[in-house]
């Protein structure tokens, strides 16, 4: 990625905040705590207050405006660490879809909270076994919203879900209903990765209790969000990624056998250069879809699917190679090569699999 | 440069381009009208020979070359200006010649100020085609073994031995040479490098046959030649330092091989729909070729996205110097990949390369081109030596088990 100085001075920042604040061990903390909880508040709250909310809102909404280069560089520290926090269930996906789909009254009534980290948001949009935005099944009927969603992204800790629906007229809503109301049943999890989502049965929420978001054009500002957050989500991966590369070289470097070091046969040295042009291929590919987004440019689209795609397809491999390269150890809970192995597969499920992506992809180009 | 400078450059540029390429030259180029210049070389028309002439008397040959030695002397953003108007515009790669990707380059750096007077200019303006003499039927990834011996008499080198993969050796005038000047340890250390002119007594070539039906390479023999002592490029003995320089511009080439190349009768996507045909979704008919053209798509185009992010790194001062390092290992296995698509959307009609009633011209071509492109990985140091250099020196991996 090419960054700005600001860009640069917001790496190192958050970098080093992460180091300090949140490494891996703190992501096992969340275990024994109640499934409710998906990220550690206090730090959410830190966050916040280093302005991580507002890298790409618009200075008009009081945001940074560092771009999409300065968040997808946060996202990476972030993925370093496998941080868990609402980065991308709130500030990268309900942010966008407020600033995309809302009215500028709407904004300006729910953003202030969502800057300052006084409330989360997340939007619900999964409903069946794979994310599929064309199918929504859940509907707008007589003014209340009924019907299930999946994989609602820390939903637990949010205080606005933001639900994408089917409206009466039959065209596509998003509408902003409060967690604690009394026909939102939300049932959290936890994923293998120790992070947090809900599945949320909407019982007939009636309408003076939901507030549809009534920007000029929800359906494609709702597919904008959803580009915007699948990058962000895409670079997050990519931190993962080159972590992982990272460990398992390093102890190649220090594990012997046949008195020699692990690193000096051949046949590991390949598959690890392998794995590294993978990397910064996919790297390639995930740095120009934040410069299409920082450029406004027509192709984010099929730069979004192209950046999840490979993002996808390194995690998964690097994370599969890094357990077998760390030999028994990479199959102990004591490393925590596992936890990055089991985030890869989240991920990859989290906004769209390589098979959804790449069927995107064709449409676009016409095959 | 400024903004505003680079873009009146680019305005010059285009317009000049516009003015000085005929429209014959900004046809798609095909293998038989590349212009290789040379003391034998011949021009496929009228128009190619304005252009080439017109491109040689403005440095835009070789565009990044000082203009004292032929080129235009064009700075990085100029020379990606130029690039990306020709791109644009359509027009052809003036001149195609191993002088100009590789000993250029690494006579800029390592050869004496006569040297550069003597060899760059005539590069430059085609009048000179060159070979390189690397491989040896002995000396191919291990290339410090290699055996052509160059003895010291006096005035001049007398060379005996043999080199291989001599591109186009049969008709090249001269060619650069790594020979052995003494028996050393490490074998690296005993090698220099020599310029041969081919026309000198005891100089022949042999050309080998290739599984696509094509001969580019050759087999070179050396039998007594007698080579003047100012030949040699470099200290004696120093030649693995300018070979490795030279490596560096030939992988650099390679990766960005694809555009030199004579483009297909018809794109991947274009051929798949000929040929596998649409189903009534709108979709491919063979949904694992879909899935397959897909996937190349996006690597491929990523792989320009590196290319790119190298030039923006190295504008912005923020080189990563380990992702050079990738690009002939991504860039040479994606286009066999692309290869291997082709003739899976070819079905029956890709099984001949030379049968008309099998196949038509163009798809013949694209067979020849796969099997010839087999060679991407090998040539220029094997993906297997990349993925060494990559583990080394990228990586930092330990080295121990293999011998250096």
């Amino acid at each position: 990625m090419i960054l700005n100085q600001e860009q640069i001075m917001l790496r190192e920042t958050v970098g080093q905040f992460f180091e300090d604040q949140s490494p891996v061990s703190r992501l096992r903390e969340l275990q024994q705590r109640p499934v409710e909880e998906s990220y550690d508040r206090a730090l959410w709250s830190q966050m916040a207050g280093l302005g991580l909310t507002g890298i790409t809102v618009p200075e008009a909404f009081e945001g940074l405006q560092f771009g999409w280069m300065g968040l997808g560089a946060v996202s990476q520290e972030a993925g370093r660490r496998l941080v868990a926090s609402p980065l991308l269930s709130s500030v990268a996906l309900a942010q966008n879809v407020l600033l995309n789909c809302a009215s500028k009254r709407q904004i300006e009534s729910y953003l202030p909270r969502l800057l300052s980290g006084e409330i989360t948001a997340s939007v619900a949009l999964d409903e069946g076994r794979f994310f599929d935005p064309g199918s929504v099944l859940v509907t707008e009927q007589n003014g209340q919203i009924s019907g299930s969603k999946a994989r609602v992204l820390d939903a637990s800790m949010s205080s606005l879900i933001f639900c994408v629906a089917r409206r009466e007229a039959g065209d596509l809503g998003v509408a902003v209903v409060a967690t604690d109301d009394a026909c939102v049943r939300i049932t959290p999890a936890r994923f293998m990765d120790l992070h947090g989502c809900a599945a949320i049965t909407f019982e007939g929420v009636p309408a003076d209790r939901t507030e549809w978001l009534e920007g000029v054009d929800v359906a494609s500002g709702l597919e904008q969000a959803i580009d915007q957050a699948t990058i962000i989500l895409a670079a997050e991966m990519m931190g993962s990624a080159r972590e992982t590369l990272e460990r398992t070289v390093s102890y190649l470097n220090e594990r012997e056998q046949f008195d020699v070091k692990l690193a000096s046969f051949q046949a590991l040295q390949h598959r690890c250069a392998r794995l590294y042009c993978e990397l910064e291929l996919a790297e390639s590919a995930v740095a120009a879809a934040l410069m299409a987004l920082d450029d406004a440019a027509s192709s984010v689209s099929a730069q979004a699917s192209a950046a999840k795609t490979l993002a996808n397809d390194v995690f998964s491999l690097v994370t599969s190679e890094a357990v077998q390269l760390h030999g028994g150890m990479g199959v102990t809970e004591e490393m925590d090569i596992g936890l990055f192995l089991k985030r890869s597969r989240v991920c990859n499920q989290l906004l769209g699999s390589s098979s959804y992506h790449r069927d995107r992809y064709a449409r676009r180009f016409g095959f | 440069m400024t903004e505003d400078a680079l873009s009146v450059f680019r305005t010059e540029v285009a317009d000049w381009l516009d003015r000085h390429c005929p429209a014959s030259q900004r046809q798609p180029i095909v293998r038989e009208e590349q212009i290789w210049g040379g003391r034998r070389r011949v021009f496929p028309s009228d128009d190619a020979r304005k252009w080439f002439e017109a491109c040689r008397d403005k440095g835009y040959t070789a565009p990044d070359w000082p203009v004292a030695y032929g080129g235009a002397g064009l700075d990085a953003e100029q020379e990606k200006i130029l690039k990306q108007e020709m791109a644009r515009l359509g027009c052809r790669p003036p001149l195609y010649c191993q002088g100009l990707w590789m000993l250029g380059p690494a006579l800029l750096v390592y050869g004496s100020e006569d040297q550069k007077r003597e060899h760059l200019g005539a590069i430059c303006r085609g009048e000179i085609r060159w070979a390189q003499g690397y491989s040896e039927p002995s000396a191919g990834s291990d290339l410090a073994n290699l055996k052509t011996k160059a003895e010291d008499c006096g005035d001049h080198f007398l060379v005996n031995g043999t080199k291989i993969w001599t591109t186009k050796a049969d008709e090249a005038d001269w060619i650069f040479c790594l020979v052995r000047t003494r028996d050393a340890a490490p074998k690296q250390a005993g090698i220099s490098f020599l310029l041969i002119d081919m026309a000198s007594e005891g100089v022949s070539t042999s050309p080998i046959e290739l599984i696509s039906g094509d001969s580019e390479f050759c087999q070179t023999f050396f039998d007594n030649v007698r080579v003047p002592k100012r030949n040699l490029v470099g200290a004696i003995n120093e030649g693995w330092a300018v070979a490795k320089e030279l490596l560096n511009h030939e992988r650099k080439m390679m990766a960005a091989f694809e555009g030199m190349l004579e483009k297909p009768a018809m794109a991947l996507l274009e051929l798949a729909h000929y040929a596998v045909g649409v189903s009534e979704d709108g979709r491919l008919a063979d949904p694992e070729l879909r899935s397959d053209i897909v996937s190349h798509l996006m690597r491929e185009t990523a792989i320009a996205q590196m290319g790119e992010r190298i030039y923006r790194q190295g504008k912005a001062g923020q080189m990563d110097a380990r992702l050079p390092l990738l690009m002939k290992y991504l860039g040479t296995s994606q286009a066999q990949v692309k290869d291997e698509l082709i003739l899976a959307a070819l079905g029956g009609e890709g099984l001949s390369m030379d049968d008309e009633s099998v196949a038509s011209e163009g798809v013949r071509k694209m067979v020849k081109q796969w099997a010839f492109n087999k060679s991407l990985t090998i040539a220029g140091g094997t993906s297997e030596v990349q993925l060494n250099i990559i583990a080394k020196r990228a990586l930092g991996m330990a080295s121990g088990e293999r011998r250096s």
